[in-house]
This record gives structure tokens, sequence and C-alpha cells, in this order.
């Protein structure tokens, strides 16, 4: 699918800090989680993308067009900042109506109605921002961001504040949106929300890009460190006493029930399993891969800069 | 237009303008003061004095207030809730400058309207104070056409614009014949001197070396409108919107 927004060999630097470097990456229809540890570059890059900071060097096209020198790019592409910054004194309808106005939408009243209900605030929407809770004043940044119908969404840690039900609905609309065929890119620190809405992760560490694809795929790239495989069953240490002499085995560790597996091949691992069960008469319980997660995969891509 | 409503509206918050309104009020109060005194044949005379002098104020409350136009954008973090929309550069630097001119406008109508109230009140000939509402006006749009784009450059523009009020337009300019003919306050003098023959021989002396007549103020004022948008539309296509 044709990536709709791309940036070649681009960096930002702040005087001696660089905070994102010679990232070149495309951005299709669907969602992208951004993934990074505080000061890994995910909001910089959000912002040069934007349109709101300029490259220090490299270029960005968001839908063929630099949104620095082409503002009407804005008609196509919304950024719900990280920042809690919001016009305090207005109220959720006046601040969306705004966005609406100024994004020179047609029948502003109309859409500002219709995201009002997107993001669940239309009984809210005639309070002021000043009073809302963080994670109302994020739905109200969202509905903002919304209003246009953009073909390309930044989200800069939209779930910010959000309760839980709330989280489930957004999530649920980045998901439809994604599904129809915007592009939408998120960052989140909550590795199990990214997990939950997107299909492809953009892994930063330190302004650089650390891995792309989906977790599966970036967790079979990584070749160079063994696969864990978690087993609950009746006997932990006659089950390890017989998998220490296979192949693909590089590591056991043996506590109350558990046992943990590392492996150089776990699929080998997985098939071998149950015969030597049966052989050993030990009956397995549970058996999953204990680092297929997202947060294990971060975490290998930060140990591994 | 819905740009300027929003950014007026932001600028004129009830606390703010009734400070500055006050401020802008000083010239029309010292009047109010000094007038009493006064004899009848003096009266046009002193209030064009206490204008020219005392309408410092005014300046820095101008000040005050059009620098944050974007300025407050800026520090506040909502910038980009401008920004990031379908808006040539040039319209946003025009219309952010037009919104700080109309606010300043506001605080003018209301210095000038304390000197109406204060040469009513000690008797005086309310035709006196016509050609103030010119100094009024034309120090609002040549003001707020510098210290719109000084704002949103600079994070300590309101230092830097009373630099340039207090050191520069009151202190420098009378020693530096040079930097007299980039002094608002001097062009806008120069206007009202035209329009305030009273004022003539005086103007003169304050004015040195910038001619009276409007004409030639209004051309500066355009020019610094002008300038003001070229400096302002650079800044938004150059620099980081944050």
């Amino acid at each position: 699918m044709t990536d709709t927004v791309t940036t070649t060999s681009l960096s930002k630097w702040f005087g001696p800090k660089v905070a994102v470097s010679e990232v070149t990456i495309g951005f299709g229809p669907g969602v992208t989680g951004l993934l990074g540890p505080n000061g890994a570059g995910k909001t910089t890059l959000m912002r040069v993308v934007a349109g709101l900071q300029r490259p220090s060097q490299g270029e960005v096209s968001v839908l063929g067009e630099n949104p620095r020198k082409t503002p009407a790019i804005y008609k196509q592409m919304a950024l719900v900042p990280e920042d809690e910054a919001i016009y305090e004194r207005l109220t959720a309808r006046q601040f969306i109506t705004l966005a609406a106005q100024l994004a020179r939408v047609s029948d502003p009243e109309a859409n500002t109605r219709r995201v009002l209900e997107t993001v669940d605030l239309v009984d809210s929407a005639d309070r002021r921002l000043e009073g809302f809770s963080k994670g109302m004043r994020q739905r109200a940044k969202v509905a903002a961001a919304l209003v246009s119908d953009p073909e390309v969404l930044l989200l800069d840690e939209p779930l910010n504040g959000a309760d839980p039900v709330q989280r489930a609905a957004l999530i649920k609309l980045f998901g439809e949106l994604g599904s129809a065929g915007r592009t939408v890119i998120v960052s989140s620190h909550v590795l199990a929300e990214v997990e939950r809405m997107a299909g492809r992760v953009v892994a930063m560490v330190d302004g650089r890009l650390a891995a792309v694809g989906s977790v599966e795929a970036i967790r079979a790239a990584m070749t160079d460190r063994p696969r864990q495989v978690f087993v609950e069953c009746s006997d932990p240490r006659a089950l390890a006493a017989g998998l220490i002499e296979s192949d693909g085995v590089v590591g056991l560790h043996v506590s109350e029930g558990q046992l943990r597996i590392e492996a150089s091949d776990a699929g080998a691992v997985a098939l071998a399993l149950p015969a030597l069960a049966l052989s050993k008469d030990v009956s397995i319980t549970r058996l999953e891969p204990s680092d297929e997660s997202l947060e294990s995969v971060f975490r290998y891509l930060v140990e591994a800069r | 237009m819905i740009l300027v409503v929003h950014l007026y509206k932001r600028l004129m918050r009830k606390g703010r303008v009734i400070s500055l309104l006050a401020l802008a009020s000083v010239p029309g109060l010292v009047f109010w003061l000094a007038g009493f005194d006064a004899d009848p044949a003096s009266q046009e005379a002193l209030y064009s004095d206490i204008l020219a002098g005392a309408g410092y104020s005014y300046a820095i409350a101008v000040l005050i207030l059009t620098v944050a136009t974007l300025r407050e954008e800026r520090d506040g973090g909502t910038l980009p809730y401008i920004y990031m929309r379908p808006i040539p550069r040039v319209t946003l630097a025009a219309w952010s400058i037009v919104a700080g001119i109309a606010a300043a406008l506001t605080i003018a109508l209301g210095g000038w309207l304390a000197t109406v109230l204060s040469t009513w009140a000690v008797g005086a000939d309310l035709s006196i104070t016509l050609p103030g509402l010119s100094l009024f006006v034309a120090a609002a749009v040549g003001y707020a056409a510098i210290f719109v784009p000084l704002g949103y450059l600079l994070p300590r523009s309101l230092l830097v614009g009373l630099g340039y009020i207090i050191v520069i337009e009151s202190i420098l300019a009378r020693a530096v014949s040079g930097l007299a003919q980039f002094s608002i306050w001097r062009i806008s003098l120069s206007i009202y001197a035209d329009l305030a023959p009273v004022f003539g021989t005086e103007a003169t002396e304050i004015l040195e070396p910038v001619s009276s007549g409007v004409g030639g103020g209004v051309l500066k004022l355009t020019a610094t409108l002008a300038l003001g948008m070229i400096t302002l539309t650079l800044a938004l296509q150059r620099r980081d919107a944050l």
C-alpha cells in the first residue's frame, strides 16, 4: 500500500542534543504504533511530521506535500498534541467549532455535533474546558482533530488520563479509522494498548529507529535472542532433565511448578515437549511463549542499544 | 476573520483590559489634575503637552497587550491549534496583526475617552480632544505592527519592547536623530501635530528631526505595517511553531 507519510533521512537536533537521527520511514493507511522510552524522540518526530518543527536535516512528506511549505495540507492532517494545553475558557463545543471553522469545514456546527457524539462528550459539550478532567480534555482534543475528517491523524499519547472505558472506546475508534483507510500514527508508552490498536509498530530508541513491523515479525527477526517458553506442569525438574540435552535448548529455569525454557528454536521444543511429558509422566497445564508481548520485544530493543 | 475574533477575545480578558485601560488613561488623569489650574487659553496647549509626555503610559499598555497576541498561544502550548490549519502563513500573519491592532484600538478608545472626560471635567473646550484620537489610533497601529511579530519571535518580548519604548524612544531618540525616524511615538505625534495646530511650536522641539504631517506619518506607519507583516510571515514559515 502506498505510504501517505514519509520521512527521508530526517534529523532534528536542539543545540548539541540530537532528538531524531536519520529516520527514514513510511506510514500508510491503518494504525501504526510509535513506541519508545522517554526521550526516544517520538514527540519530536510527530511534531516534525506535523510541520510544527523544522527538520534540521532530511525531508518530510505528507500526502506528497511538505507541511512546512503547504499549509493547505492541514485540511487533511490533524494532530492531537501530548501537552495538556487547551483553551481553558472555551467550552468543548466552542473549542471544536473553532477548530472546524479554522479548518474551513463545511457546516462546522453539524460536524461539531458529530464528533462530540463520537468521543462521547455530548453531555459536557457546553461546559468550559477548564473544568474538564485530563481524560475529557484528551477526548475534546481528539474531537477537534477529527472534526475535519483528516486523512492523516497524528496522536501523541492520546490515551493519557482516560479511564478504562474511555480508553477502550478510543482504541476502538482509532482502529475503525485505520480500517477505514486513514493513516493513524499513535504514540503511547502503554505498550499493551499499542499492541491492541496497532497492526504495525515503529520502535524508537535514542532518536533512531530500532525496529519496524508487526510485533511477531520484530520478535522473529531478533534471531540473536533465545525465545522463552513458559511451562506450568506437575514436575518441572523431570521435564527439565529430559530437555537438557535437547537441540535448541540454551537455558532452563526451574521454580515451583514452573519451568522457563530458553530456546534458539522454540518451535522444535514445543513439538518435542508432549512426547517428553508423556514419557516422564508429567502433566502440562500451561504452555505459552513468555516473551512475545510488545513489552518484551521493546525491552530487548532498548537493551540492545 | 474567525482567527481575528479568536485572538481578539483571548487578548481582551476582563482583568487585563481593566488594568490596561487604567494605564492608558494616565494622560487623561494627568490633564484632569493639571487642567483645573490652567487658564482656558492655555488648556489646549496643556492638553497636547500632556498627551505627548504622559502618552508613553499608553504606549506601554499597547505593548503589554499586543506582544501577547501570539506569545500567549506559544507559551500556553495552544499555537498548534491555530498553526496547523489550512491558512497561508501570510494570512495568518495578517490576521494576527489585525487582531493586535483591534485590541490596541479598544485600549486607544478608552485612553482617548479618558482625556475627553477629563477635558469635560475641567470645563475645557471638548473640541481640543478630537485631534488626540489620531495620536491614539496611529500609535495603536504602529506599535501593534512591531510588537505582534516581536511577541511571536522572542520569549522576553515584553522586556525588549519596554527597552524600545523607554530607552530608544524616550531617551536615545532625543539624542540620536537617526533613531527618531524609527520611533512609532514620534511618527504618531507627527500626525497629531498636523491636526492640532496649537501643538505646532512645541511639536517641532519634541519631534525633531521628524517633521509633522499626516501624509508622511501615514506612509511611515504603512511601511511599518508592511515590515511587521513580512517579519511575522517569515517567522511563521521558518521558525519552529512551538
